[in-house]
């Protein structure tokens, strides 16, 4: 992608850092190098990103913006949302690409808790407590024998 | 020598056709088996990449038709509310399967006894209690004995771990006063046959990269092979043909490379699952079978048999650890197993309790349904979603009806130009009943766990995952297919040995019956073996 201080502007906007510090922004987080990795595999992105990317520009200008990277984030967040009657698919396409590459960055796994990629580490459990099923055992036969 | 035939020739290397392989090869027969598909390599599963969750949207996806795998056949489902779902490969669709392996109930094999409708097997729990335990050995089964769901039966190993979300859930259904109980689960819950044990990784539907899962690839197949079984995959069979007495004499099938081949055999078992069996039958047509092989019934493809599944979901207010352990494996209930003439429906369902979704997928369903919006809501929606949802799947027992059958499609084709089949079915009012009433009692039992909301999706449309019926074993040559050993009545060389087979569906899954008659089949032919085809 071109213009890569837009496109993090644009990441930040979409999924911002979490209010507690806890987790990045996309665009903190490099999620711009998953997006170029994904236009790469579906070119017929490139030109929805770009057209999107110099519309936001274009829109901060009409607000006396240099661009749209030196809005604050709310207006950053108002310029995007007044994009979308005029781009429809560029929010979803680009969000849907943006959410499943966050999820999957391992600083966002580590900070949920979670792994980027299960195997090999695997998770511990918390160990079985079969006494809850004390009334199960109790009761009668639940088959009918034939 | 190219033209010589084999003893035996098994098609399809899944659930079924690796423990019949396995148990038939200590006859030491010449025994070879024909697999469309090839060996997975389980180091490159999905869960061994950050991008594991987006690959069952792709090529580990559940249907052939969107999977884009140059060994999927395609299955026109387009008359059916509910979409096939299989893998074709070394292992056939347990390399996807989630491994809950209950066993039926004695009362399965009798259903018009019990309740005057479908038919009675013609073999009893009791027949194929030996082949269970035996299964249960070769496939590591884990669960826990005593349950009151079950006459006494034999669990090797240890049970899944129910983590946070199944002692939630279990709660639940003890508020209740509901039956539960730790699922049987084909799971290697400690080291078992030379397999490691699970690791509680979660995507088990997208194979199993620690090998804890028993798919076939990684428990009949390496022993079947040690005793001298000759497995030939990307061999994709197209049909049986038949000598001039009217008995099977090989297959024509085509190779890696395209190149039409024959072999020869003296005895054809078909393994190729409740869809691609009938499809081989019916596209073995000759002179003296017009209508398909071992048709003469007119039931080939007929009584085809799905479970209904619904899906039930509740929003829990605390994290539930719902994507630590296997996916598909954790508790189960047949609180509703049983007719009770007052619902208004006859037979009954289980519950099985699933696991919680990976981080992408809620996202992904947050993106979808708003829940999860873009923007500065974006973290707060996400930790309602991600780790608080738990659920359970509905599992009914679908009843055999003539008109719901699997027939070749006019068109549609596979790579090597074989005719696919086509699906036509509509579910029962019995059916839709039976969803109405689990989907209200699981989300009963979900609200009694905890849960604030509850949502359901009824039926699931791409749950075809349990295919049965449609060449049915009985002693009447009328009404079924093959007789009370899986031999077909009209061609007496001829076997089938997957869920086909199968009379009644049960409310439970059914791939440890499957291989469990695919043994016993196996048992029937050594004993057997003076007088086979008499
Ligand atoms: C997503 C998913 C989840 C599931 N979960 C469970 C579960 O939890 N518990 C359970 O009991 N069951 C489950 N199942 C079902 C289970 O996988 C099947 O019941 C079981 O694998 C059926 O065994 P089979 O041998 O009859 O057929 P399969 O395992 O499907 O094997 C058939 C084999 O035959 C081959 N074949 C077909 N046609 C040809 C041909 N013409 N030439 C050559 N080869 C051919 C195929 O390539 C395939 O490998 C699940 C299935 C899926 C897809
Ligand atoms: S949870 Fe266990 S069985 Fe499932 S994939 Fe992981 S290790 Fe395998």
């Amino acid at each position: 992608m071109s213009d890569s201080r837009a496109l993090d502007a644009l990441l930040d906007t979409i999924i911002p850092p979490s209010a507690d510090g806890r987790l990045p922004g996309a665009g903190a987080a490099g999620l711009a190098a998953y997006i170029d990795d994904v236009a790469r595999n579906a070119p017929e992105l490139t030109p929805v990103l770009e057209l999107g990317l110099a519309a936001l520009d274009a829109r901060a200008g009409g607000r006396g913006a240099e661009d749209f990277a030196s809005l604050d984030p709310d207006a950053r967040a108002e310029v995007l949302e007044g994009l979308s009657p005029e781009q429809p698919a560029f929010l979803p396409l680009l969000s849907f690409h943006v959410y499943a590459g966050y999820y999957q960055d391992p600083q966002v796994a580590r900070a949920l808790g979670t792994r980027s990629a299960p195997f090999p580490d695997g998770y511990e459990v918390e160990p079985n407590d079969l006494s809850l099923l004390d009334p199960v055992r109790e009761r009668a036969p639940l088959y009918r024998d034939v | 020598m190219p033209d010589e035939p084999v003893d035996v020739l098994i098609v399809g290397a899944g659930a079924a056709g690796a423990a019949f392989a396995w148990s038939l090869a200590d006859t030491r027969m010449k025994i070879v088996c024909l697999e469309q598909g090839d060996w997975m390599s389980p180091a490159d599963y999905p869960s061994t990449r950050s991008d594991w969750e987006l690959r069952r949207f792709g090529d580990y996806g559940l249907s052939p038709n969107s999977r884009g795998r140059s060994e999927d056949y395609p299955v026109n489902d387009s008359e059916s509310p509910i979409a096939v779902s299989n893998f074709n490969a070394v292992g056939g669709s347990t390399i996807l399967y989630a491994a809950h392996f209950p066993r039926f109930r004695p009362g399965d094999f009798r259903v018009r006894t019990l309740d005057g409708v479908a038919d009675d097997w013609p073999i009893s729990y009791a027949d194929l209690e030996p082949y269970y335990d035996e299964n249960a050995q070769m496939m590591g089964v884990a669960g826990l004995a005593g349950d009151p769901a079950y006459p006494p039966k034999e669990v090797p190993l240890p049970p899944v771990a129910l983590g946070r979300l199944g002692h939630t859930l279990a709660r639940g259904f003890n508020k209740l006063g509901w039956h539960w109980w730790p699922s049987d689960s084909a799971i290697a819950t400690v080291p078992h046959n030379g397999r490691a044990a699970c690791v509680n990784l979660g995507p088990c539907l997208t194979g199993c990269a620690q090998g804890a899962k028993a798919s076939t690839d990684v428990t009949y197949w390496p022993a079947a092979i040690r005793r001298g079984v000759e497995l030939r995959t990307r061999c994709r069979v197209r049909e049986i043909t038949v000598n001039a007495q009217g008995m099977a004499d090989g297959v024509v099938y085509y190779d890696a490379e395209g190149g039409e081949c024959r072999q020869r055999a003296e005895i054809v078992v078909l393994a190729c699952n409740g869809v691609g069996t009938p499809r081989v039958l019916l596209n073995s047509t000759s002179a003296q079978f017009p209508d398909g092989l071992a048709n003469r019934s007119g039931g080939v493809g007929r009584n085809l048999m799905f479970h209904p599944y619904a899906m039930v979901t509740g929003q829990f207010p605390e994290p539930l650890e719902g994507y630590k352990g296997p996916q598909g494996c954790c508790i189960m209930s047949q609180e509703f197993y049983e007719t009770d003439a007052s619902r208004g429906f006859v037979r009954g369902y289980s519950f099985e309790i699933t696991r919680g979704n990976g981080p992408v997928s809620t996202a992904l369903q947050g993106l979808g349904t708003g829940d999860i919006p873009w923007g500065a809501g974006h973290h707060e929606g996400f930790d309602k979603s991600f780790d608080r949802t738990a659920g359970m799947v509905v599992i009914c027992e679908d009843l055999p009806e003539p008109d719901n059958r699997v027939t070749i499609d006019p068109e549609l084709v596979d790579s090597d130009g074989i005719p696919a089949p086509k699906v036509t079915y509509a579910l029962s009012e019995n059916s839709l009943k039976m969803l109405d009433h689990a989907v209200e009692r699981g989300a009963e039992v979900l609200r009694a766990a905890g849960a604030t909301e509850t949502s359901a999706i009824s039926p699931l449309p791409p749950a075809g995952w349990h295919l049965m019926g449609t060449a049915r074993m009985g002693r009447d040559p009328e009404a079924s297919v093959v007789n009370e050993w899986g031999r077909s009545h009209d061609v007496k060389n001829l076997f089938v040995i997957d869920g086909s087979l199968f009379v009644t569906a049960a409310a439970v899954n059914p791939t440890n019956t499957i291989q469990a008659l695919a043994l016993y089949v196996a048992d029937a032919i050594k004993s057997n073996l003076a007088n086979l085809f008499d």
